[in-house]
C-alpha cells in the first residue's frame, strides 16, 4: 500500500485558494507557499504530497493515476473529458462559460454558419451540437475577446467572471452555457485501492466547505 | 516522407522484455481458461461496422478505426471482442448445446485521444460463458476473475461487484423521468458526491432517494451491502449480491472481493451482476465484465451470457519487469558438425547459447567479445571444448 496520497493543484489562483482551504482544514502548507526549487511538496502533518501543474496537466496526471487527486476548474473538465471521479464542487474559482458577441449583434438570426472563437473548442462544439446548430470553431490560445473585434469570429465562448473585460471591449454575454468552479477529482483506481485515505481527505474538505458556508 | 520511419499515433513496437511481459500474462490466463473448460475462439480483426450498431453496445463511432472494403462497405478494426463472439454464438453455434465456454486472446483497436499517451491497440484476454444464467454461472465467472489475476502473479488487487438492478430498482421506485435517470446515473458514475445530493433533493427522504444519494459512496467491503439495505430496505439485487458473496466467501475468495453499488456504466448493455478489477500499480481497471443477457439475442438467438476481459498490458504493468536470458556461450563448429552444434544449443537453457555465423574461429571470438558473450564452444573433428574469448 502507498502510504501517502498525491494531489495535483492547478497553478495560479486555484492553487492559492486550494492552499487556503487546506490550511483551514489544518494542513501545514508551508512547503507549497515556499516551494524553492522542489517540484513535489510534502505536507508535514498529513499524508499528502502536492504537485503544481497547468490545468489540463492536472487532468492528465489524475487520469493516468500519476496523481491520486487533483483540483481543477470545471471548464478544463468540460473541455478534456472525464476518465476520473469528480467528487466535490469546491465552490471557489466560480465563474461561468458564456457565449458573447459584439454589442447589438444578433448571433442566432442568420442562416449563415457562424464562426465562434474559443480556448475550449471541444466544449464549444458539444454546446452547439446540442443545439443542432452548425458553427465553425476557431481555436484561440490567448485573449479570445480579440477575435470578434478583428472580425475573425462572430462570437466567443469563454469563461466570464465579472464581465469587465467583455464590457471594456464592447462585447456582451448573451447566453450562459455552463457554471464553472473548482472541482476535486480522483483517479478511479486510487479511489478503490486507497479508499479510506481518500474518503478521509474528501470528508475533511467537505466539512471545511460546510463550516465556511 | 519522414513520418514513414515512425508508427502511427497510439501504436508502438514492442521489443524483448516487453514481449515477454505480455506473453507471460497471456500464458497464465489462457492456461487457466483452458483448465476450466474454455475453448479458444479467434474472430477476424476486421468486422462490419453495422455489427456494432446492431449490438446496441454504446460505443461512440469516433472511437472505432474504420476501413472501407472493396465493395464499399464500412468495416472497423475489432473494437471489442464480445460482440463478434455473440455473433458467432447466435449463428455458427446455433445448433450446439448451451452453455458454451469460450475464451479469446486478441487485440482490440480503439482510436485513442490525441497526445494522451493512450494506446490504440489493447491486448485483451477474456472469457464468455454463453447460454448460462443464474447464481452458479455468475459465481463461476467472479471466481475465475479472481483466479485470473492471481494466476498472473498479482497479490494486491480487488474484484469489485455491483448489480445494475440496484440502481434500476431505486430509480423506478422514484418514477423518475428518463433524462433525470441518466443525469443521476452520470453523477453516480463520476462519484459526484455533492451534485448528486442536490439533484435528488426534490425527492425528499424516501428510502430510494436516500439510497440513490448515498450510491456514489457505497463502495468498499461487504458492509456496504448492509448500509445499502439500511437505506433502501429489502432489495432483490442486494440479496443476490449477498448470495454471490456468500458462495464465494465460502470458497475462500472474500479477501479479494469488494463492492461498488455505484457501478452504473453501460447500464443499457449489462443486465445483472457487473464487476471490475483494480490492481496496485495501474491507474485504471485491469479487468472488467458482467452479465449481458440481451446481446446474443440481437443476432437472432436468445442466450443469456456473462464474461470478462483482462487488460493484458495493464496487468503486466503491475508485475515486476521480465528478465530475458542472457547468451553466455557461442558455438563455433567445423564443417560437417552442424548436428552436434545444434544439439549443444538445444541442450542448454533457452536463450543462453547460440550458433556462430562466422567461418573462422578468430571472427567468432571477435563477435563474442563485442556481444559480451563469455565463452566460445568449439565443436570439430578434435571434439568439443570451451575456449576463452
Amino acid at each position: 500500500m502507498r502510504d501517502r496520497l498525491r494531489i495535483a493543484l492547478t497553478k495560479g489562483r486555484l492553487q492559492d485558494q486550494s492552499v487556503e482551504l487546506f490550511e483551514a482544514m489544518g494542513l501545514d502548507c508551508s512547503p507549497i507557499r515556499k516551494p524553492g526549487r522542489r517540484l513535489i511538496h510534502s505536507i508535514p502533518n498529513y499524508p499528502l504530497d502536492a504537485v503544481l501543474a497547468k490545468a489540463p496537466d492536472v487532468i492528465t496526471y489524475v487520469a493516468h493515476g500519476a496523481c491520486d487527486l487533483g483540483i481543477v476548474g470545471k471548464d478544463t473538465i468540460l473541455e478534456h473529458g472525464h476518465p476520473f471521479y469528480e467528487v466535490l464542487d469546491l465552490g471557489f474559482g466560480a465563474c461561468r462559460f458564456a457565449l458573447a458577441v459584439k454589442e447589438g449583434f444578433d448571433f442566432y438570426s442568420s442562416y449563415q454558419t457562424r464562426r465562434v472563437a474559443s480556448k475550449y473548442p471541444a466544449f464549444t462544439r458539444a454546446f452547439f451540437e446540442r443545439k443542432g446548430m452548425d458553427v465553425s470553431i476557431i481555436k484561440i490560445e490567448g485573449s479570445v475577446e480579440l477575435a470578434p473585434l478583428l472580425d475573425l469570429a462572430d462570437g466567443i465562448v469563454d469563461i466570464v467572471e465579472t464581465g469587465a473585460t467583455l464590457k471594456a471591449n464592447g462585447l456582451v454575454p448573451i447566453e450562459t452555457v455552463a457554471p464553472v468552479s473548482a472541482r476535486l477529482i480522483v483517479n478511479t483506481a486510487s479511489m478503490k485501492l486507497y479508499k479510506s485515505q481518500i474518503i478521509d481527505f474528501i470528508e475533511k474538505c467537505q466539512r471545511e466547505l460546510e463550516r465556511a458556508r | 516522407m519522414f513520418y514513414t520511419a515512425n508508427t502511427p499515433e497510439g501504436t508502438r513496437d514492442r521489443l524483448f522484455a516487453e514481449c515477454a511481459e505480455r506473453r507471460r500474462v497471456q500464458a497464465a490466463l489462457t492456461r487457466l481458461f483452458e483448465r476450466r473448460g474454455y475453448a479458444e475462439i479467434i474472430t477476424p480483426e476486421v468486422e462490419f461496422y453495422d455489427l456494432f450498431l446492431m449490438s446496441g453496445n454504446p460505443m461512440p463511432q469516433e472511437s472505432m478505426l474504420k476501413i472501407i472494403d472493396r465493395s464499399g462497405k464500412i468495416c472497423v478494426m475489432r473494437p471489442d471482442c464480445t460482440t463478434p463472439i455473440a455473433r458467432v454464438a447466435a449463428t455458427k453455434l446455433r445448433d450446439m448445446v448451451f452453455p458454451q465456454r469460450l475464451y479469446y486472446n486478441q487485440t482490440i483497436f480503439r482510436s485513442s485521444t490525441a497526445n494522451m499517451g493512450g494506446s490504440s491497440e489493447i491486448a485483451q484476454c477474456g472469457v464468455e460463458l454463453i447460454g448460462a444464467s443464474g447464481l452458479r454461472a455468475d459465481v463461476e465467472m467472479v471466481a475465475m476473475a479472481v483466479d485470473a489475476l492471481r494466476s498472473c502473479g498479482l497479490e494486491q488487487f480487488h474484484i469489485e461487484l455491483g448489480h445494475v438492478g440496484f440502481f434500476r430498482s431505486l430509480t423506478e421506485g422514484l418514477s423518475m423521468e428518463a433524462e433525470q435517470v441518466e443525469r443521476t446515473r452520470q453523477l453516480i458514475e463520476s462519484k459526484n458526491f455533492a451534485a448528486l445530493n442536490q439533484l435528488l433533493e426534490p425527492y425528499g427522504e424516501q428510502p430510494a432517494s436516500r439510497a440513490l444519494r448515498a450510491l456514489s459512496r457505497l463502495f468498499g467491503d461487504a458492509a456496504v451491502l448492509d448500509e445499502a439495505e439500511r437505506l433502501a430496505g429489502r432489495n432483490e439485487a442486494l440479496d443476490y449480491l449477498r448470495q454471490v458473496y456468500g458462495e464465494l466467501a465460502c470458497a475462500g475468495y472474500q479477501e479479494h472481493l469488494r463492492f461498488d453499488l455505484g457501478l452504473v456504466h453501460q447500464i443499457d448493455y449489462y443486465t445483472g451482476l457487473v464487476f471490475r478489477g483494480y490492481a496496485e500499480g495501474y491507474g485504471a481497471e485491469v479487468l472488467s465484465g458482467g452479465r449481458y443477457d440481451r446481446l446474443v439475442e440481437a443476432f437472432g438467438r436468445p442466450a443469456q451470457a456473462t464474461g470478462f476481459a483482462v487488460d493484458v498490458d495493464g496487468v503486466a504493468a503491475c508485475l515486476p519487469p521480465a528478465e530475458l536470458p542472457r547468451p553466455r556461450l557461442i558455438v563455433h563448429y567445423g564443417e560437417g558438425f552442424l548436428a552436434q552444434a545444434l544439439a549443444a544449443v538445444d541442450g542448454r537453457a533457452p536463450g543462453t547459447c547460440q550458433l556462430s555465423p562466422c567461418g573462422s574461429l578468430e571472427d567468432t571470438r571477435l563477435l563474442a567479445g563485442r556481444k559480451g558473450i563469455a565463452g566460445v564452444l568449439v565443436i570439430d573433428a578434435e571434439g568439443e571444448r570451451e575456449v576463452p574469448v
